[in-house]
């Protein structure tokens, strides 16, 4: 019962926290602590002028805490995010601002996001209209930030109290590696790949010979949409060619390890591998950890592959390297060297993220 | 205009109009003053630049550090008033922020400086002028504090084109209403107790020429000029008396002459306390509720006999033996008098019997007295058996003479006989002090009295105003049994008796109305005020009651004032608090008490969980729930990222959903 209690108060606590903070700045606690000797003086002499300058000083902390109240009020906001952003890449958060209240403006009005340094900042928003606000941040390491509580925040009109309301809008952010390491040519080895357990066959491609129709896909070539079949499905299709396995990059990157900075270089080196093989046009296939993505080519695989790359964790604890195609045609990245793979590239232990180049 | 320049002039212009508040108040040294006011002034339309600022500084500096060598001067060394040195310096200090270059960030020292000003203004007893300098400084501080916050805002992000339109300047001028009517508020409201705790504020008083602690016929060579500076404001709460021009305001009294001028003994026997005239005179009591400015003598004026004498703002009467009501205590005085002004009838007064001050004070005369006075006394009063009739003859001989301003050529022409016998012309302090030496010599005991005579009214403001032009002097005769009977032998022309007319042009009327209202309702406002405010609240507020209910007693028809209002501010401050959070979608709101309720369950959820992801959740760790919060989160997402306005159906579908799965997970928890 008492507990519930507690919890029951904790949690109106926190409701009411949430929806408005105020808190001095630097002038106003100097505004205020100045209120009270000008009320303590006034009551030590009994002059009635220094009642009146207190009130006065009163006045002002009651408006502006009044307006800022209006000022953060009446606003609806919408977040708009890019859908992945890579390592060092400024990221732009886009809001777009409506006010909604019928006669006053909001007037410079900060919007910060929990966790990340800059916000937006909104000048001027009359009554009745949307504005745009944007914000800049880059990330130094890639992985999956959610984005929750947006605050909003302003000091309008004197400058000595700060005011924030929290909006609760739930999306993430997508950080994806860096794929523009210089990294050596690997030299998997040759000829036709034999899959383990999920295919047999070579990755399916844009060219060589018909293998099946699938589903369209974000920026597959409209030249291979297959009109007759997308007609009867009533959805685009288009048709997959059997490609020549021996241009397959299967990376497999090696997830057993400590979450160290050569961890990250070591997904860092599997991205610009990716990379540069999406930019010689060639298949390639990523396996990391558990996850299995099938050959593909295009930036469309690029940006599914830097997805998970992104994702991906690493601990000790992780399954053993058991790529699904013979290991000798996959090329092994890891922070320490492996065996038994076409080729290794091993990052090392000391290998360090081009953190200040991030920044 | 730039937000910068605006910025800077909306300060400049609190700078002076603070000098105007302490001007209203405290006065200034005119040089100083000026000079600070022109170096404001120019501030408003002309900045130096980067370069040129800094060099002024350069000069400035030394002059602040003397000004500040003066002030420890002054504190240390002479021991004189350090207000001035102090203000000199704030002047200073004011004008060399006022001409920096705009790139300056110095608003908050010159917000400071003036409003330093401003409070240092509040140690004087500041007339209506610091009212509406101080309405225009909170005018000028709410806009320049507003667009400086705008300014720094703007500069911190870069901004630089940041819209100020005059619909935003004159809606924030206009706030600044609001501010006003919060500071009458507390003005009104906050409870005055407890004054005092490092002994009450010291007022400067001013001296009024005029009024003294002495009376003097040895002047001469000139002329008495006329001095309309207000001494005492009189409210007549039962309203005024009928001849208003012959009301005597008593101040001082005398027992001692020297031929030349009146002084009082140190050791004055006690001749009639309060309490005395009380008993023995019978007439009506005249209220009086007196607002009087503070003077070099510190005597409470009031109409004679005053037989009580209640104080308003903090000061201390006192009753001395000479029958005078002084008192201890800074600032204005005011205080409510209540006096038998009618005398007893002549019929009492010629048979008065009964105790008689000793006469080595009342009756004394000068050594080197003109033997004419005494016989002229004598000639006078000759058949005449008692006190009453003897004054009366020699006070209607002196009326006779001619009232006159205009002093004595020569020193030798001030003494008492050359008015008596060849002159037999003067100002009241002639008439005053022949009348009392003649009834003295007859062995008739007096004292001269100093005060004011009658007063202007003043129809703005339903309240008598007497200057220093109505400074007077008469005579007070004692008659046993009934104490000091006043006799004024100065013939018409003394004083002011302008009844109930307008004394001087209408505009100085409403002036000096404003001013009466500033200090009976501002600087003398106090706990009896206040509390005769809420009286009159409290009986608004009750009467409504009142008359909804059949016998009530007065007790039981007054509404508890205090828990309305309680419950007003607490009611608000609920709806304040619960509108905060009311500005979600139903679709959100939904989603939004889904997860709490995950939360409830102990889901693990994490602030940046993504909807899909929070489903998973629950999919993992309470398959029960997850088909219900999977519907939950699906509509969500439809109406926050689709975009889609969700129909009632579809809401209900919702609302049931969550329903659903929040009792699940309650179940399970």
């Amino acid at each position: 019962m008492i507990p519930a209690l507690f919890a029951g108060i904790k949690d109106t606590w926190r409701k009411l926290r949430a929806w408005r903070r105020i808190t001095f700045t630097s002038g106003g606690f100097v505004f205020t602590i100045g209120s009270f000797a000008v009320g303590f003086s006034a009551m030590n002499t009994g002059n009635n002028l220094l009642y009146l300058l207190l009130g006065s000083m009163l006045g002002f902390i009651t408006v502006s805490g009044w307006l800022s109240e209006q000022t953060i009020s009446g606003l609806h906001i919408e977040r708009r995010i890019p859908s992945a952003v890579t390592v060092g890449q400024s990221m732009r958060l886009t809001y777009h601002v409506r006010n909604v209240k019928k006669r006053l403006p909001s007037l410079a009005v900060e919007i910060f996001e929990e966790g990340l340094p800059e916000g937006a900042f909104l000048t001027h928003v009359a009554a009745g209209t949307t504005v745009e606000a944007r914000s800049t941040n880059s990330f130094v390491r890639r992985g999956i930030y959610p984005l929750g509580t947006v605050t909003l925040s302003t000091a309008f009109p004197f400058g000595m109290f700060l005011k924030q309301r929290d909006i609760h809008i739930a999306a993430e952010v997508v950080v994806c590696p860096r794929s523009d390491r210089s990294v050596r040519t690997p030299s998997p080895g040759g000829g036709r790949v034999p899959r383990l357990g999920v295919s047999s066959r070579g990755a399916a491609g844009t060219t060589g010979e018909y293998r099946s129709l699938r589903a369209y896909r974000a920026r597959d070539d409209p030249r291979d949409i297959h009109w007759r079949s997308s007609a009867r499905l009533r959805e685009p299709v288009i048709r997959e060619y059997e490609r020549d396995g021996a241009e397959t990059l299967w990376i497999y990157l090696n997830t057993r390890a400590e979450p160290t900075d050569a961890a990250e270089v070591a997904v860092e080196v599997a991205a610009s591998m990716a990379a540069r093989a999406v930019s010689e046009a060639r298949p390639v296939a990523l396996v990391a950890g558990d996850v299995v993505l099938e050959p593909g080519e295009g930036p469309s695989q690029l940006e599914r592959i830097l997805d998970v790359l992104a994702r991906v964790d690493f601990s000790p604890t992780n399954a053993a390297p058991a790529p699904p195609v013979d290991p000798a045609s996959c090329v092994l990245v890891c922070v320490e060297d492996g065996a038994g793979f076409g080729d290794v590239l091993a990052v090392g232990r000391n290998a360090k993220l081009h953190v200040e180049e991030a920044e | 205009m730039s937000l910068v320049l605006l910025h800077r002039r909306l300060a400049v212009s609190m700078g002076l109009t603070a000098l105007v508040a302490f001007a209203g108040g405290a006065g200034f040294e005119p040089i100083s003053a000026a000079l600070a006011a022109l170096a404001l002034t120019t501030a408003l339309f002309w900045h130096p630049d980067h370069a040129l600022s800094t060099r002024m500084e350069k000069v400035l500096l030394p002059l602040a550090a003397l000004l500040v060598a003066r002030a420890l001067m002054h504190v240390l060394v002479i021991q004189d008033d350090v207000v001035v040195p102090v203000v000199d310096l704030l002047l200073l200090l004011m004008a060399a922020e006022a001409l920096r270059s705009l790139d300056a960030p110095n608003d908050v020292r010159l917000y400071t400086l003036s409003f330093a000003l401003v409070l240092a203004s509040t140690a004087y007893r500041p007339g209506i002028v610091f009212l509406i300098a101080f309405v225009a400084y909170i005018v000028l501080a709410t806009l320049a504090l507003m667009v400086g916050h705008l300014r720094r805002e703007a500069e911190s992000h870069n901004v630089r084109d940041l819209p100020i339109s005059r619909r935003l300047v004159a809606t924030t001028g206009a706030l600044s209403g609001v501010i006003l009517a919060v500071a009458l508020v507390v003005f009104v409201g906050f409870p005055r107790v407890s004054q005092g705790w490092a002994r009450q504020g010291e007022m400067l008083a001013t001296s009024i020429a005029g009024f003294s602690d002495q009376i003097s016929i040895g002047q001469f060579g000139s002329t008495i000029l006329g001095n309309p500076q207000i001494v005492l404001r009189v409210e007549f709460p039962d309203g005024p008396p009928e001849d208003i021009g012959s009301l005597h305001w008593r101040g001082r009294s005398y027992d001692r002459f020297d031929g030349i001028r009146w002084s009082r003994s140190s050791n004055i026997p006690p001749s009639a306390l309060p309490r005395f005239y009380s008993d023995r005179w019978s007439s009506e009591l005249i209220e009086q509720r007196v607002f009087a400015a503070p003077l070099n003598v510190r005597v409470l004026f009031a109409l004679h006999p005053a037989v009580s004498i209640e104080p308003e703002n903090g000061i201390q009467p006192l009753f001395d033996n000479a029958g005078d009501h002084l008192y201890w205590g800074g600032g204005a005085p005011s205080y409510t008098a209540y006096s038998r002004i009618q005398p007893p009838g002549p019929d009492s007064l010629r048979v008065a019997e009964g105790y008689t001050p000793r006469a080595q004070h009342y009756a004394r005369l000068p050594n080197d007295i003109d033997p004419r006075i005494a016989a002229l006394a004598d000639s006078l009063t000759a058949g005449l058996d008692n006190s009453y009739d003897q004054a009366v003859a020699i006070q209607r001989y002196l009326q006779t003479f001619e009232y006159t301003r205009d002093l004595p050529a020569t020193a030798r022409e001030t003494t008492l006989d050359h008015f008596l016998f060849e002159r037999r012309a003067g100002h009241c302090e002639y008439f005053s002090t022949a009348m009392a030496i003649m009834l003295r010599t007859i062995g008739i005991q007096t004292q001269n009295v100093t005060g004011f005579l009658g007063g202007q009214w003043s129809q703005f403001g339903d309240y008598l105003v007497v200057t220093q032009n109505e400074a007077h002097s008469w005579v007070e005769v004692w008659f046993p049994g009934y104490g000091w009977v006043m006799f004024d032998p100065t013939p018409p022309g003394a004083g002011g008796s302008s009844q109930l007319t307008s004394w001087f042009w209408p505009g100085s009327i409403l002036f000096d109305g404003l001013q009466h209202r500033w200090s009976k309702w501002v600087l003398d406002y106090d706990v009896e005020d206040q509390a005769g405010i809420f009286a009159r609240w409290s009986g608004l507020l009750s009467s409504r009651t009142t008359d909804t209910l059949d016998s009530p007693s007065e007790e039981s028809t007054r509404s508890p004032v205090g828990v309305e209002i309680l419950l007003l501010v607490l009611v608000a401050g609920i709806f304040w608090a619960r509108r905060g959070g009311a500005e979600f979608t139903p679709a959100t709101h939904a989603y939004l008490q889904l997860r709490e309720a995950c939360v409830r369950a102990d889901i693990d959820i994490t602030p940046g969980l993504t909807p899909l992801a929070l489903v998973a959740r629950v999919r993992e760790q309470r398959a029960t729930a997850s088909r219900a919060a999977e519907r939950v989160v699906d509509l969500y997402l439809r109406a926050r990222y689709g975009h889609e306005m969700l129909g009632e159906s579809e809401l209900r579908e919702m609302s049931e959903a969550l329903g659903v799965a929040r009792k699940t997970l309650r179940a399970k928890a």
